[in-house]
């Protein structure tokens, strides 16, 4: 009885812990605080830290902002994501970025692939078949001329979209947890617009299967990301098809039932073939990890129990579309199709066979059903609260986690039903995520560079485009990784010769505003005050843009070149020797040449006209201390 | 010791003893027009090219004596024949397009191999799909996080200069994937500190850079930023110039001519280069490829007056280098109804070089009969793009450890080079 009585009062005790918590999550201020203080942060390290890992960097005065603030609170804020946006919707209306604002189906019938449009072409006869007098910018021309006609929109515009949707957000949401986690969660599953059939869903997939879930539990996610076109495509699973089914047998019953029959031998289905990419993948990079405890056997078997799982036909002008015009989705479902927001389950290329995955026992017949048990299965092995756990702990503490801290993470991960949220809780209550080495462990990756750039220095992004650009130069092409591991999460992957000078030459262009369509005002970020020398716009804007470090040595470093009369001589003299020959093409770019005086250049004196302030910032924003975070 | 890290420290010495006291950059910008220090001499350099979306290999080296070609191709067939296109006869059975006007000379020497019927062994026509196998190497892998080149460069040692790996692309292709250093740069003027519009103000952010990161405590950054100058001090691009193609060496003005006209910089300037990698688009003919001057053809002219142009730039080298092309998948035997071809399996490859045993086209197509085709309609493929790739790197590269290059393959070279 006692018994009883204790473990009732333990499930209230945990009731009451789990109303509490929510409570305390949406409402009042967190009562537990970080370990930061005895781990030897000061509330300003803290909340710096925390800026770092959590937005795409501090904007000005945030730090101090977020100390007063309390860091816990900020923290739950962030992961309650509720913050009004109303600057980045105007600035998205402002730009056009309208096609967020599609569902899946108009988007597919606005912005149809080449070969959608080509076909479509072909069967109005706009392009006439056999055509061989058509030369190549005419036969674009007509296609162009056709796309108008019916309405439809280049795939290269959704794709651009697609780009300037995200910087613009990276750089200004007030929601900034939910933007780092989505650029996460989006790698983590990754898919590529180099897929020319994948990239008319990549947004869609950002948007429906990616954001949504970036904090829910884990099985919600992959579920998610396993249902949708985007994935479905990319990986190939839309094309792996079976024909061991009852549908099949009964077509062939008939056929056998035919008189005659002999006269009209029996035709298979024309497709047939499993394809295991997927279901490799989904275990290696998504769930258990390449060592995550699963054989050869379960990649095949769970490539079978994900036959069928495809893609329902949404463009309007495909054969596809109007081959199930016939049926209505209520009759597509009474024979067991599964039909939701562009996933289509098809009984008729499922293998019903009965299949063993990862130790479990699956009838025969399981259908639809048995994929969902199979990806709830992956979701829930202790590899993959291990595997989560260790990408989540790469990406918001260090390259190289404590062992420690992972484990701490995937226990709560196995405890809470893969819930992310409070992984990330669990992981920054950790004495272990305050250890003061994780301080700037991590390297900013080249579009983490891009966007605290600009929102250290209050830019206004009027290109967005033009960062795109730069962060390919850097070497981060983003939405188009080829392979499905993604971008890798470490610093050396980022860092190498040709991108590190790409960085410096990003910091330069950038504070100069010679990036298209970046607004600066270096001086209102020190409230219009000029430094009243070169040292003092090197501390100002030192502490500006990297704020609650230590930044003496940087700035003495680069005062004393400044300073070099010597250095100075030699530059003039170098480029005297150098105006005889090809000095003028040390840069590509044509205006320069009208820029470089072909005469002797002057020796500079010390008291010569000092650097100007954006040159102060781009060797700030270009120097190691702010690649790292 | 190993011979590259040797290498590497006598050349940082060479840099220490000959700039004294005076900052590297400035040094090398005084001394301008004298050629670099070389370091790094004979090193054996791997040119690919990589053709996308998959080049019609039975119209580039066209098996025209095969009677069932004409019959599927009523359009599209070419032969050596005068009325039927003027192809260049190789050996009585295959004859090169005549845009490979440029490849006959070179195929003549003996310096350049041809093979043919080649692809992957997974049947995949999806673009995509067959690039992705072809760079990481494996074809049945989707996950392999590296491309083969990458793994290629890891077997030659610890790289010694930041050149070893250039792709001239604006994004590092699939080949290049991997934990080995390798660099993708779309134009090598980018590789200096810049500042638009003010050049001497550029130099000083450089110094200042470069102090900077000598200075950081983040290792990484420190010994990249060390790598970074180094390399930027090494390539100059004020002297860039000086490595120009000597007249009358026409490279066409494209995208892949341009990307090896800077591949020819890097060998001639001797800055350690020894896999280089570039591409060159639009051979996914599925409408109106034409014969003699239609898409392919053009394409074809593009394809081999830049490889020539290349192959004349560096003949002070052409010891040293050898030049591998590769493409995704061939096309159909049959052409379609709008003049083209669709995605099939095999096509063929050209490899060019002194080490090469050329002058002959490699293959082992039975015939187009219909029984002989690939779910009868595709040239089947007959060589593992991997045998052909294998030859290449490991007899010019020096590499022999196919079980990284090649995981989960153990076929055998195709005897396509001249074993030393």
């Amino acid at each position: 009885m006692w018994q009883k009585k204790i473990s009732r009062l333990l499930a209230f005790v945990g009731l009451m812990a789990v109303i509490h918590g929510f409570v305390y999550v949406h409402h009042t201020p967190p009562q537990k605080k970080f370990p930061y203080q005895e781990m030897g942060f000061t509330k300003e390290q803290a909340a710096t830290y925390l800026l770092n890992r959590f937005t795409f960097g501090p904007r000005p005065g945030e730090v101090d902002a977020v100390a007063k603030e309390g860091i816990e609170h900020w923290f739950y804020r962030q992961l309650a994501g509720n913050q009004l946006d109303t600057a980045v919707d105007n600035q998205l209306q402002h730009l056009y970025i309208d096609a967020s604002s599609l569902s899946l189906e108009e988007m597919v019938n606005t912005y149809p692939t080449n070969g959608e449009v080509v076909a479509l072409a072909r069967k109005m006869g706009v392009i006439e078949k056999g055509d061989t007098s058509i030369s190549k910018p005419a036969y674009r021309e007509k296609l162009k001329a056709f796309m108008q006609q019916q309405g439809f929109k280049p795939i290269a515009e959704l794709e651009k979209q697609l780009i300037v949707q995200k910087i613009i957000r990276a750089a200004y949401s007030n929601n900034q947890l939910q933007e780092v986690l989505t650029d996460f969660w989006f790698n983590h599953f990754n898919v590529s617009l180099t897929k020319p059939n994948c990239a008319p869903y990549v947004l869609a997939y950002e948007r429906d299967a990616i954001r949504p879930h970036i904090l829910d539990n884990f099985d919600a996610l992959l579920l998610a990301t396993a249902q949708h076109p985007a994935m479905l495509t990319y990986l190939d699973n839309a094309g792996s098809v079976s024909n061991n089914n009852s549908i099949e047998a009964k077509r062939l019953e008939r056929w056998a039932q035919t008189p005659n029959n002999n006269d009209k031998p029996f035709k298979k289905r024309a497709s047939e073939g499993l394809n295991e990419n997927y279901a490799r993948e989904v275990m290696e990079l998504h769930t258990m990890g390449v060592d995550g405890g699963y054989t050869q056997q379960d990649v095949t078997t769970l490539a079978k129990i994900l036959t069928g799982w495809a893609i329902y036909p949404m463009f309007k002008n495909g054969p596809a579309y109007q081959q199930l015009e016939k049926t209505t989705p209520e009759q597509l479902e009474k024979r067991g199709f599964v039909i939701q927001n562009g996933f289509f389950f098809r009984p008729n290329k499922h293998d019903d066979s009965p299949k063993t995955f990862l130790g479990q026992y699956f009838p025969a017949n399981g259908g639809y059903k048995e994929g969902i048990t199979a990806l709830e299965m992956l979701a829930h092995q202790p590899t993959t609260a291990k595997f989560i756990s260790t990408a989540l702990a790469k990406h918001f503490v260090s390259d190289t986690p404590s062992s420690a801290l992972i484990q701490q993470m995937t226990q709560t991960f196995l405890k809470t039903n893969g819930s992310i949220k409070s992984v990330l809780i669990t992981m920054v209550n950790s004495p272990e995520f305050w250890n003061p080495n994780n301080q700037i462990a991590k390297i900013k990756s080249p579009f983490e560079l891009a966007i605290s750039t600009i929102r250290a220095t209050n830019a206004q992004v009027n290109m967005p485009y033009q960062i795109f650009y730069w962060c390919n130069k850097m070497g981060q092409k983003f939405y188009y990784y080829q392979a499905p591991t993604g971008f890798p999460d470490r610093a050396d992957y980022w860092i190498n010769t040709g991108s590190l000078l790409s960085r410096m030459n990003f910091g330069l262009a950038f504070a100069s505003q010679k990036i298209p369509g970046i607004t600066l005002n270096l001086p209102a970020l020190n409230n219009n005050h000029e430094p009243e020398s070169v040292d003092a716009a090197l501390k100002i804007y030192s502490a500006i843009l990297l704020p609650a470090r230590d930044n003496t040595q940087n700035i003495q470093r680069i005062a004393a070149l400044i300073h070099d009369a010597d250095l100075n001589q030699k530059l003039a003299q170098a480029a005297n020797q150098h105006n005889n020959n090809n000095y003028n093409n040390y840069i590509s770019i044509p205006e320069m040449d009208t820029t470089v005086p072909t005469h002797t250049v002057q020796p500079l004196q010390t008291n010569n006209p000092p650097p100007s302030l954006s040159q102060v910032v781009g060797v700030i924003i270009g120097s190691p201390e702010f690649q790292r975070k | 010791m190993n011979r590259r890290i040797f290498m590497r420290n006598g050349a940082l010495a060479l840099f220490a003893a000959g700039i004294g006291g005076v900052p590297n950059f400035i040094a090398k910008a005084a001394t301008a027009g004298n050629k670099f220090i070389k370091p790094f001499q004979k090193r054996k350099t791997l040119v690919c090219i990589f053709q996308r979306g998959a080049m019609d290999g039975l119209m580039a080296v066209s098996p025209y004596a095969d009677p069932n070609l004409k019959m599927m191709r009523p359009t599209l067939y070419m032969s050596p024949a005068k009325t039927e296109g003027s192809m260049i006869d190789l050996d009585g059975y295959f004859a090169l397009h005549p845009s490979l006007q440029a490849f006959a000379r070179l195929f003549q020497n003996k310096q350049l191999a041809i093979e043919h019927g080649v692809g992957s062994p997974n049947p995949t026509r999806s673009h995509f799909d067959a690039q992705d196998f072809m760079e990481s190497g494996t074809p049945f892998n989707k996950g392999t996080e590296s491309g083969w080149l990458n793994r290629a460069i890891g077997l030659m040692g610890k790289p010694a200069t930041p050149f070893s790996a250039v792709s001239i692309t604006s994004a590092l292709p699939r080949s290049f994937y991997g934990s080995n250093e390798a660099l993708a740069i779309s134009n090598l003027n980018d590789f200096a500190i810049q500042m638009r519009g003010n050049p001497l103000a550029g130099k000083v952010a450089a110094n200042s850079f470069e102090a900077l990161y000598d200075n950081t405590s983040s290792q990484l950054l420190q010994k990249t930023g060390k790598e970074s100058f180094e390399a930027m001090k090494m390539l100059n691009v004020n002297n860039l110039k000086q490595y120009a193609p000597k007249a009358g060496i026409v490279y066409p003005n494209s995208a892949l001519g341009n990307a090896l006209k800077q591949i020819a910089v890097l060998i001639k300037m001797d800055v350690g280069l020894e896999v280089a990698f570039a591409e060159s688009g639009g051979w996914d003919t599925h409408v109106n490829q034409g014969t003699i001057n239609g898409i392919l053809g053009r394409n074809l002219k593009d394809f081999s007056d830049s490889i020539a142009a290349f192959w004349e730039d560096i003949a002070a080298h052409q010891d040293e280098v050898t030049v591998m092309t590769m493409t995704e998948f061939g096309r159909t035997v049959h052409q379609n109804g709008t003049g083209g071809t669709d995605h099939g399996r095999a096509s063929c490859l050209f490899v060019l070089g002194n080490d090469v045993q050329g002058g002959k086209v490699y293959h082992q197509i039975k015939s187009l009969a219909k029984e002989d085709l690939e779910d009868q309609r595709d040239l089947p493929v007959s060589t593992d793009f991997r045998s052909v790739f294998s030859a290449v790197a490991n007899t010019h590269l020096n590499i022999h450890q196919n079980n990284i290059l090649f995981p989960d393959w153990n076929g055998n070279d195709i005897p396509i080079m001249r074993y030393s």
